[in-house]
């Protein structure tokens, strides 16, 4: 059984359709890509997915639950975590204390969230930051903040939105190599990114979203070979 | 190698944390203990009465800071759980006579609901829309309680006859004629406000608070649930409120819509945590030992008596005249001229300020110049 399911999501703000018939199921332990142009609707199925709008139409089956109209908090205790493309630190809190707000999703003590947050933030190599504010993070430590504090979480399925952007091409690789290590410890993801190197490295599939439709899904190979994602990035002139 | 590294980050970060928290803890005390003999060693009831004024202060602060420091949500419609608490105790007490130490939990079970039913309006809202849901709210209550006369006797208020003597198995504990029960009553709930914010502030409830004063949506994502923290932060909130109201009340003895309930009671309780240092434990202390000082001050007119007494201006010339007159009455003038003056130069207060000026001094000793990237740690 698929760990995350989409049947047929549809979201409309007035008269325009942001995800429009999509279907889509995330097998457990994989890396599920999703790329597409800028205002495809990428960042808006993550909303619905995550609770922030609820959908107009369609089903989300969570573990084999529908979790359409559940609030963000009570899809993060079900174990879906979320970062966001506009990093969101909480800038006058510590970074130790921004992970801890995460640990504190699964325990009521400051103790065992503490734990948890250093451990956190060792893994990530951030532990000598531990006490800086968070808002004075440079943009590489604060996307890797934000995947941190999600990890804080426990998850089983994390949802990273551009996870990459803005970071030079060393931060790019550690992101990478983070993601490819957050798999290994048997975690599922979701990776919106405009990278296609990088998403082609590290997806195990890849879906592709143009006008709030579905276009393609598939393997990496499967999709950069099929002329319509072809066309939606390139224009049709590519195409010969 | 890891569980080795983990241990000596540990002791690390719990070394710096109790070494900084032994020193102001022995201040605390100190300062504690002499609040506490002050009124035998001052037998000046100008000075007890300042006092008193400085806890109500203190303790409306620290009411206040734990929904607008901690959780950021700017209420400037807490009077109306200030108004609602010394209502019920002193209706209570005027009309039914129930002793104020059992109308306190109606005047507190009072506030609570609400908190709770302004809570579940108000918190839909976010930003400059929850304030002034806020006001309307607390604006709603004033006119209520104006307006319902039998109940509340309405712009006449109550004034209060006597307090019934406090009596404990069968000893006289106080009959409340001098000021000193309440200098005692309201050093106990300054320090309980104190208390609570500082239990508030370490824990789990503290830091989800701060989680939601950041950010939201942040918040939301992490598993904070949003509208339940707030009201809880509210109803705590309220609760200290409410015990400020009554202390107001009974200390003062007369208690009317204008005074209890009105808007400006609510802007004074933000004040004091934006002049002193808006969501930290001692914020709202240090914001009440430059506010009651300073409008005691212009109110008494310290002002043009102090530039009589250096000599600048005659007291007996027209302009000493005009300034005995008229400068008395500028206090609030003044006053607000003052308050827009700390929030433009020091932003996170009073507190902050000293903070920023003390880090600023201890900076060339240890001077460390903080990396410019972050990536110095030998990753990748």
């Amino acid at each position: 059984m698929a760990l995350l399911e989409i049947r047929h999501l549809f979201k409309f703000f007035g008269g325009l359709a942001a995800n429009s018939d999509i279907v889509c199921s995330v097998e457990s332990g994989m890396i599920m890509g999703l790329i597409g142009p800028n205002g495809s609707g990428k960042t808006t199925l993550f909303n619905c997915i995550t609770g922030y709008y609820p959908p107009t139409k369609g089903e989300i089956i969570f573990k084999g639950q529908r979790i359409n109209g559940l609030k963000p908090d009570r899809v993060c205790k079900l174990g879906m975590a979320r970062t966001w493309q506009k990093v969101r630190p909480l800038a006058k809190l510590s970074v130790l204390e921004n992970v801890m707000v995460g640990a504190l999703a699964r325990t009521g003590s400051l103790k065992v969230a503490r734990r948890a947050a250093l451990h956190q933030l060792e893994l990530m190599r951030m532990e000598n930051r531990a006490n800086s504010l968070a808002g004075s993070l440079s943009i590489g430590e604060r996307k890797k903040l934000e995947v941190a504090r999600v990890l804080a979480t426990q998850p089983e399925l994390l949802l990273l939105d551009e996870v990459m952007g803005g970071l030079n091409p060393v931060e790019s690789e550690e992101i990478i190599q983070l993601i490819l290590d957050i798999k290994k410890r048997g975690l599922t993801q979701v990776v919106i990114e405009h990278d296609m190197k990088a998403i082609m490295r590290i997806s195990d599939r890849v879906m592709v979203l143009n006008s709030g439709e579905k276009l393609a899904e598939g393997t990496p190979q499967q999709v950069v070979s099929n002329p319509d994602v072809v066309t939606a990035y390139l224009g049709s002139a590519h195409v010969a | 190698m890891r569980g080795a590294r983990q241990v000596k980050t540990f002791g690390r970060i719990h070394l710096t944390a109790s070494g900084f928290a032994a020193l102001p803890l022995l201040i605390v005390a100190a300062v504690v203990a002499a609040l506490f003999v002050f009124p035998w060693l001052v037998a000046s009831p100008y000075l007890l009465h300042l006092m008193i004024l400085l806890f109500l202060s203190v303790a409306m602060g620290e009411s206040w800071n734990v929904i607008g420091g901690y959780c950021g949500q700017y209420s400037v419609g807490h009077a109306a759980y200030f108004g609602v608490g010394a209502y019920a105790a002193l209706m209570l007490l005027q009309y039914k006579h129930i002793a104020p130490w059992w109308g306190v939990w109606v005047a507190i079970a009072a506030a609570l609901i609400i908190s709770l039913l302004i809570g579940t309006i108000c918190f839909r809202l976010r930003g400059p829309y929850f304030v002034l849901a806020s006001i309307a709210v607390a604006e709603i209550i004033r006119l209520v309680v104006l307006n319902w006369k039998q109940l509340t006797n309405g712009a006449e208020g109550i004034l209060l006859v006597d307090i019934p003597p406090l009596m404990l198995g069968g000893r006289l504990v106080t009959d409340w004629l001098s000021k000193t029960p309440f200098y005692y009553l309201g050093l106990i709930l300054a320090l309980a406000t104190l208390l609570v914010n500082y239990l508030v502030q370490h824990s789990k409830l503290g830091y989800y608070l701060q989680a939601i004063r950041e950010d939201q949506d942040a918040a939301h994502s992490l598993g904070i649930n949003l509208s339940f923290y707030k009201n809880v932060a509210l109803a705590i909130s309220a609760l200290l409120t409410a015990l400020s109201g009554v202390f107001y009340g009974l200390y003062i003895g007369f208690i009317d819509p204008a005074s209890v309930l009105g808007v400006d009671l609510s802007v004074q309780m933000v004040l004091i945590c934006i002049i002193g240092g808006i969501g930290t434990n001692f914020g709202p202390v240090v914001g009440a030992l430059v506010l009651v000082p300073l409008s005691e001050a212009l109110r008494a007119n310290l002002l043009s008596k102090f530039l009589f007494s250096i000599g600048v201006v005659q007291e007996t010339s027209r302009v000493g005249g005009f300034l005995k007159e008229n400068l008395a009455h500028a206090h609030v003038l003044i006053y607000g001229i003052l308050v827009v003056v700390v929030i433009l130069f020091m932003p996170d207060g009073v507190l902050g300020f000293g903070k920023k000026l003390i880090a600023r001094r201890a900076r060339p000793l240890s001077a460390t110049p903080t990396p410019l990237v972050g990536g110095l740690d030998g990753s990748t």
